[in-house]
Parts: C-alpha cells; structure tokens; sequence
C-alpha cells in the first residue's frame, strides 16, 4: 500500500489527523460508529449514563489481549483515556468497566471516544506502542515506511492479510503509475488520476466527502475589513475549480459540515456572484485590495486551486499573490474530520480552519447546529470550498467480501481484505 | 620683443596651424569615410539581427504547427467537436506539449475561444481569447506576431503563433510562443560588438533600460517608426536601430533597440587624432629647430647691421658690417659699409676745410690785429725819418715821441699775441665746491661798472638765482672767466642797452647757469660757428672769447647751448654736474 501523507507517529495521543486511519488498523475505542452514523461496540460491549448524563459507565469486552500478549484491563483503558479527558472528566476504572465521571453533562461522551484520539494504546515493556488492533505494527520507519503484522489473537478473529507494507510520501502520480505496474495493491487517488483509473477499469473505493477545502483568514492577521473576505467568497468560480480541477470529486459546499453530515449545507450560498463582489472592491481602498495567498507547498493540488482563485479574484478586482511560503492572512487548507458526529466534525473543522469554538450547540439539534455554523461563518472569517472524499484504488489481486474496502468516513477495511497470490 | 623671435614665433605659428589644419582635414575625412563604413557594418548587423529573429519566427510557427499537427491534439479537437463535450480532462494538456517543442506558452482554445489549457497559467482555464475568433485577426495573416502573454504575476512578450485543428466543424486553436525577453535576445546570434535591448511599454511610466536611450525610444514611441540614432560619447557611442515592436492591433508592445559599438570607430579616430599631435608636435618642434637655425642665419646680418649703425650712431665710424652673402642683406652691408666709408672721408675732408677756414680765419685776424699797431708804427717810423730829414732840430722831440709811440704799439702787438698765447695754453682746471650763485654774483659785479658808464646805452643788470643750489665741483677762477667772457659778449651785442641776466637754477642732472642779452641776436649759422676758435662777428674781437668759455665748460664736464634769434636776443646756457650729497 502506498500513501502522500508522512506519518511520524502513530500515538493516538498526537491527534495527527493523517495517523488516523493506520491507528484504526492497530487500535481499538470502546466504541465505533458505522456507516449509519450509529454507534456500535467496540472494546467496551455495552455502555449506560446517568440521568443527566454526567456519569457513563463502559463495560468492557472480556478476554481482549495487546499486541504484546497482555490483557486489556479496566485500569489500562482508565490510564488512557484519562489522559484523553484530563480537565473534563475523571476515569474510574473497576473490575470489568470504566466509570466517567464529569461535574456537567456529557452527551457527547460516547461519539467523542468513537475518534481515533480515543484509541487505547499501551507501552509494552519494550517501550513500544501496542494495541488491541487487528494488526501489530512489526517496524515503524517514520515518514517512510510502516509494516504490520496480523494480530493472531484478534478480539474480532484473524484478519485474512498477513502482512501489509506501507509506503510514505509516494506521489498522487507515483503512486497511480505503482498501481499500474502492480508495485502497490492499494493506493490513494487524487482527483487528476481518478479519470485515467476509471477508464482504466481500476477499481476505486470513495469515501464520503470527509475532508473540507477551505479558505481560512488568520486569527489576528486577517484583513480587517470584512467586504474583503466577502468579495473573495463571492468571486470564487467554486464549479470551474469542480467541474476540472477536482474532475467533479467532491461536492461545492458553502457550509463548514458536509451536507450529508448535516442535512442543511444547501442553505449556505456557494454561488459565485461577481457583480457584488466588484461593487464591494470599489469600495476598499486600492492598497487593501492585495493579500497573499498560502498554500501547503506539498499539495499539488492545492495549488493549482490556489492559482485559480487567484484568477477569479483577480476579475473582481483582488489581487492575490500565491505563495507556498507559510503566511498566516489568508490560507488554502484541507480540514480532515473523524466523527461522524456533526457537532464533534463541527468542532474539528472549526479549530482546523482557526475559527473559534462552536457555542450553543447543546445535544446537537439540527437547528442549533445550523445557527453555530452560521455564527462561525459571519464575517467571513472562512470561505468553504468543497467537501472531497477520500479514494483509494486497489489492485487486481484485492479481494474482499464486500466492497469497498473502506468505511464511509475512509477509514481501510484492511482487516476484511485479503490477496490473491501472484500465479 | 627682437626681430628674431618674432620672426621665429610667425614661422611656428604657420607650422603648428599647417599641422592642426591637415590633422583636422585627414581627421574629418577619415572620420567620415569610416563612419559610411561603421553604417554600411550595422545595417548589415542589423540585417544579420533581422534575417535570426526571422528565423526564430519560423521556429516557432514550425513549433506550434507540431503540437497542431500531433494526434493527441488532434484528439483533443474530436473531443472538443463532440456533443457536451468534457474537456476537463485536458486541463493539463498544455504544459507538456509545450515543454516537449520547448515552448514557453501553450494554450488550447476551443472552438468558443475559451481556454481548454494553458501552459503558462494553467489556473486560467475557461476564460476566454476572444481576440482568436476574429475573422479580421492580424494573426490569420501573419503565422508569427508579438504578443503580451497574460501571466499569473504581470505579462510577458512573446512571439506568438497560432495553428488551428478542424475537426468537422469545430476548431481547436493551439496557441503558442516563446518569451522575447533579454534571455531570448541572448540567444540570438549576434555579432560581435552588437547589443541587442528590448524596451518593453508596460503601460506604466516609461522606464527605459538606459537612460541614454530614452530619447529615441520616445521617438520611436511619437513616430511608431524605425529610428537611427548615435547616442554615447567617445568609445561608449554606439549606434542603434530602434525597432518598434507591434501586436496583432498595430499597438506599440515594446521597442527592440539594435546597437552597434561605434568602439572600434572612436579608437581609430582617437589613433588619428593622436598620430596627428604626435606628428604635429614633432613637426612643430622640428619647425621650431629649423626656425632657429633659419632664423638665426637670416638675421644674423641684420643685427650685425644694427650693430654697425649703433657703432656709427655712437661717432664710432670706422665700423663695418661683414656679410658674404649676394642677396639683399648682402647688398644691404655692402651699402652700409660704403655709407660710412663715404661719411668718414666726407668728415675727414670737412675737417681739412674747417682747419683750412680756421687757417684762414686766424691769419686773417692775425693779420687784422696785427695790421693795426703795424701802422702807427710804420706812421712813427716815416715821422721820425722824415723828421730828421727835414727838421734835424726838432728830431729828438719828435724821436722822443715816436719811441713813445713805438712802445706804446709794441706793448699792444704783445698784448695781441698773449692772448693768443694764453687760449693755447688753458690751463687744468683746480677743482673744489662751489656754490654758482656766489660765481654768477661776482661775475655781475665784476662787470657792473661797465654797464653804467655815460658814453654808451644803459643796460640794466638782473640777477635771478634759484635758492639752496646744490655745489658743483669747479674751477672758480676758470667758471667765473666764463661767465665774464659771456657777460662781455652781451655787453658788445647790446651797444643800444638792453637788460642783461645772469639766472642759474636747476636741471635733470645738476645745475643750470644762463646768461641772457635783449641784443640783436644772431643767425643759425651764426649760432652753429659759434664756439669755433677766432670765429668773431664783433668788428674788433679775436674769436677766442667762446673759445675759452667752451673750453672751460667741457674742461668741467658740462655742457654749453646756445638759444638765438635775431632781434630777440640770445641766452647761453651752461649745464654742470651737481655734487650728489
């Protein structure tokens, strides 16, 4: 298997959004949500609140063993997600089950420990990172290469594969040209490979849209005048950037949660409306009518994209300089979130755009969730673009009972795979 | 300034200005004949400049009709002809069909004119060239034009061309072209001594590369024409060819300045002009030499010629001039030398007649003076002899008499001839401080006497004496016999009276004694024969009076004047020398 991102550690405590799908292949949460959105048993098999939900008791699978052969104990996964919760809530651990105490409520426990930041890990003698995965990591190169083993005593049975090796830092390209000449069985797709593959017969397994492109004005740094940021939202030609760059992957959203997630993404405009936009240049001083524009000198696309607004702005008057340098007044980023959740992916996306803490929310009602997002993005403050999904493409010699071989928020079902041997 | 330096000073002059003026002939005419060869050179620089960019052209109009012509565009044009067409897929097309024919900008059209791909700004897809789907375009003409190629960061120049792909009905553009900028005008070959600069107009201020050049590029930018111009100086100056540079509009993008170094043509006038001093110093130097010489040779006799007149000037007469030349100078000598051959034998023949007048002059006075008491006593002697014939007794009264008589007329021939004695012998003067008033007044009292006496006119005497005189070193005796001798001629030239003044006072170089008479005056020749020795115009003087007082003067190293004319009197002057204090 080949990946773009660098994966330098695989401590779930990191919350390095990029560990998280290899850290579903090696840890386990006490919970997990499918691909409804319902949360199902993980390591712990069943759970109960309180009344007023400030007190959930987790009881735990029995007979579940690390990696390295040890039990999985109340007082290990206590340890661990104490450190996840500290300042929040306190973790009790007793014979068979976990007691979360919180001196407020906490709905959202639950949901919260389904992220992969709440995957239980433990040191082993050694000093290395065990879980209770269906893989073992066997030699960790970081940001280079990743082996796993299969985890004989699996909770959930022996995965079929026996092994999977893990290439880093390959290329949309490389990677796509390393599927084609069978040196990798499952691989990344980039937008500008998707076309090929599919002609190619290559099969390809999309997840839901899972990642939010975003322009994100800087906290502190941003332009001050919010006609600026407005006319950059309006001179954004979001179905041009669709339509070619992104090869119709994604949908153009202009809200910060995907409208499958939310269900009310439609009411947020993405529509490109260049005449307001104009009208709302003429009336910025001509000095503040330039910004640069950053973006992650490691995403290609990214800055084709970048380059593309920097076109669209630039016929309503702005003038942005696109830059790979790390600028921090206007920004080009990807939002990855986790939860299917959406008052928890709200939160992900908001710290990842900068933007400030969602307020109000309560247990998630559509109409709260609907009014937080919509403070979040008055005045601009962030410009939603598209939500991409994550593809993959695998190789000939992949096999699964069912496809595709990931979940509906990307994570590899690596554990239901297996590969048929070369003849 | 002497006749020879100026003469020399002519002769270099007319050589130093011969030199500048050939200098400047052979420099002017060299000077223009290789600046019709610089022209002819950088019009063949500048045909050799055009003939490459031309073939730049051509390269990158062979460069686009590949890319037209490949079958992946073509493809791209089938696609692009299709119903609903998605061209999204080729929106990356661009970059490696212009990297693969080195093509700096690549651009897919499609058949509406927006961009499918674009090499040089991939980001500006679907905007539109609407300038392409003119059916006047320049660019269906030309296959080759310039062009400002939109940038993400500004534009650029470009030679751009165009080709098309039909595929049925629709049409695919490939646009494409490569930067004219200095990096492409330094891949020009170009000739040596040739710079090419390219002026873009950016529609902002005018910023020419070069300031010396800013004025033709304003030229080129009034008239939108071909410009020549030398601009620089000395061995900086170059010529340039100022080329405008018109897109598909006829609108001014830039201006291309061609310029060839006019080095080799500043060093070879700068060879000139330095091979005009150098000769023209030596030259002039040389003239300088030869001048001398020349100079020294003609004037050389001239000056022994002045030498010569100053010798004769200053009484020396036997001077002669040597010059053994037959030219003029020559004849000019021989003429000289002749001249004062001549006037010494004319002088010497003045002084045999002078001396013979003075011979004569003084037998004839000596005869004169002589003749007076030899009478009487020729008179006494018949008396006597006759007496003593006749009257025997009364003889010895008559004998006492005559005997008288005799010693009486005796006495005055001795008188006559002591004077004479006496002027002969003059003696030296014995000199000491004396003051001339003091001369002047006893030389007037002395006299005074005279002046009144019943049996002739009165004349009035008159002393004028200037004050505080400084001394003169004399003879007192001898000055105040001069100054008698002068008094008693103006006695005898005022016999009808008059008034006679004795006035000293001072000159340039001492004193100054004038003895003045209202008497008849005399004559200029009278005047001129003065001085000269028994020369007399009073019926019974010797001659010798002036005589002495010249000699007296010159003896004290002064000098004597007369000043006369006749009825109005005449003044002696005498000029002494003062003791300097």
């Amino acid at each position: 298997m080949e990946m773009r991102e660098r994966v330098v550690s695989l401590d779930p405590t990191d919350k390095a959004v990029p560990a998280a799908g290899l850290q579903m292949l090696i840890f386990d949460r006490l919970v997990r949500f499918d691909d409804s959105g319902r949360l199902q048993p993980g390591l712990a098999v069943s759970w109960q609140p309180d009344n007023d939900r400030k007190r959930w008791e987790f009881r735990l699978r029995p007979r579940v063993k690390f990696h390295d052969g040890y039990p999985l104990s109340a007082a290990t996964v206590a340890g661990a997600l104490q450190r996840l919760l500290a300042g929040t809530a306190t973790v009790a651990a007793s014979a068979d089950s976990i007691v979360i105490q919180s001196d407020h409520a906490i709905p959202s426990l639950p949901a919260e420990l389904a992220l992969p930041a709440a995957s239980i890990a433990a040191r082993g003698p050694d000093g290395t990172l065990v879980g209770t995965g269906p893989f073992r990591v066997s030699r960790f190169d970081p940001a280079r290469h990743l082996s796993l083993a299969a985890f004989e005593e699996y909770w959930a049975g022996r995965p079929f594969l026996d092994a999977v090796e893990i290439e880093m830092g390959r290329s949309p390209r490389d990677q796509f040209v390393d599927l084609q000449l069978g040196r990798a069985d499952l691989v990344e797709l980039s937008p500008s490979e998707m076309r090929p593959a599919t002609e190619r017969g290559t099969r390809s397994w999309n997840s839901a849209p899972v990642e939010v492109l975003a322009l994100a004005f800087g906290q502190g740094h941003a332009p001050e005048d919010p006609r600026l940021r407005e006319a950059l939202a309006l001179a954004i030609d979001r179905a041009a950037i669709h339509n070619v760059l992104l090869q119709r992957q994604g949908v153009a959203n202009g809200a910060l949660l995907p409208q499958w997630l939310s269900g009310y993404a439609f009411l947020f405009p993405n529509q490109m409306d260049l005449v307001r936009a104009r009208q709302l240049v003429a009336e910025l001083a001509p000095a503040d009518r330039s910004l640069p524009l950053a973006y992650d000198p490691a995403d290609a696309q990214a800055r084709i994209i970048a380059e593309r607004i920097a076109v669209n702005a630039r016929d309503a008057g702005l003038s942005l300089q696109v830059t790979n340098q790390p600028r921090t007044e206007l920004r080009l980023v990807r939002v990855r979130f986790t939860s299917l959740d959406p008052v928890a992916a709200l939160a992900e996306i908001s710290a990842g755009l900068g933007l400030p803490e969602a307020r109000a929310i309560g247990s998630g009602r559509p109409e709260l969730l609907y009014n937080a997002e919509r403070s979040l993005l008055e005045g601009y403050k962030a410009v939603p673009l598209f939500d991409l999904p994550e593809t993959y493409a695998a190789g000939p010699r992949v096999r699964m009972w069912l496809e595709p071989g990931i979940s509906r928020m990307g994570w590899l079902q690596l554990a239901d795979v297996w590969v048929e041997a070369v003849p | 300034m002497t006749f020879r330096t100026r003469l020399l000073g002519i002769i270099v002059l007319m050589v130093a200005a011969t030199v500048a003026l050939v200098s400047w002939i052979v420099a002017g005419t060299t000077r223009r004949a290789f600046e019709r060869m610089d022209d002819a050179r950088t019009a063949a620089l500048v045909g050799q400049f055009r003939r490459e960019f031309d073939s730049r052209r051509a390269e990158v109009v062979r460069r686009v009709d590949g890319i037209a012509n490949a079958p992946s565009t073509l493809q791209i044009a089938i696609d692009a002809g299709g119903p609903n067409p998605d061209l999204s897929r080729y929106v990356d097309q661009a970059k490696p069909l212009a990297d693969a024919q080195g093509l700096d900008f690549l651009e897919l059209v499609g058949n509406d004119g927006a961009i499918i791909s674009s090499a040089q700004w991939p980001a500006r897809f679907g905007y539109k060239e609407d300038w392409i789907l003119d059916p006047a375009a320049d660019w269906r003409r030309d296959r080759a034009f310039l062009d400002n190629v939109q940038l993400p960061d500004g534009d650029a120049l470009a030679l751009v061309s165009v080709g098309v792909v039909e595929a049925a009905d629709k049409k695919l553009y490939v646009v494409g072209g490569e930067r004219v900028d200095q990096q492409f005008l330094a891949s020009l070959v170009l000739p040596a001594g040739m710079r090419v600069v390219l002026h873009r107009e950016t529609g902002a201020a005018p910023a020419p590369v070069d300031r010396t050049l800013g004025p033709i590029i304003d030229r080129v930018r009034r008239e939108r024409r071909e410009a020549v111009e030398t601009v620089g100086e000395s061995a900086a100056a170059e010529t340039i060819h100022a080329i405008p540079l018109l897109g598909r509009q006829n609108n001014l993008l830039g201006v291309l300045l061609v310029a060839s170094s006019r080095r080799e043509l500043a060093e070879l006038v700068q060879l000139i002009r330095t091979i005009g001093f150098v000769a023209g110093g030596t030259g002039i130097l040389v003239a300088l030499v030869l001048a001398w010489w020349a100079t020294a040779r003609v004037t050389r006799p001239v000056q022994r010629l002045a030498e010569g007149a100053r010798d004769v000037a200053a009484g020396n007469w036997n001077a002669s001039v040597e010059v053994p030349s037959g030219d003029e100078i020559g004849a000019l000598a021989r003429a000289f030398n002749q001249m004062t051959h001549q006037l010494i034998e004319q002088r010497d023949r003045l002084l045999q007649a002078e001396r013979v007048a003075a011979w004569r002059e003084l037998a004839r006075r000596l005869a004169h003076e002589l003749k007076n008491p030899l009478f009487p006593l020729q008179i006494t002697v018949e008396n006597m002899k006759r007496a003593r014939e006749r009257y025997p007794d009364e003889f010895e009264e008559v004998f006492q008499e005559s005997t008288a008589t005799l010693l009486t007329e005796l006495s005055n021939l001795k008188q006559i001839i002591g004077r004479f004695s006496d002027f002969a012998k003059m003696p030296p003067p014995e000199l000491e401080q004396v003051d001339v008033n003091e001369v002047a007044e006893r030389a007037m009292s002395l006299y005074r006497a005279q002046l009144g006496t019943p049996d002739r006119a009165p004349i009035v005497p008159r002393l004028e004496l200037t004050g505080s005189l400084p001394p003169v070193e004399a003879d007192p005796e001898q000055l105040g016999r001069a100054l008698g001798n002068l008094v008693l001629n103006a006695i005898d030239a005022m016999p009808n009276g008059g008034t006679l003044t004795i006035r000293t006072g001072r000159n340039s170089s001492g004193v100054r004694i004038e003895v003045s008479d209202t008497g008849e005056g005399l004559t200029k020749e009278e005047c001129e024969r003065l001085f000269t020795p028994y020369y007399t115009t009073k019926a019974h003087g010797t001659g010798l009076g002036l005589a002495i007082v010249q000699s007296v003067v010159s003896d004290h190293k002064g000098k004597i004047a007369v000043e006369s004319e006749p009825g109005k009197g005449t003044t002696f002057r005498i000029d002494l020398t003062a003791i300097q204090p």
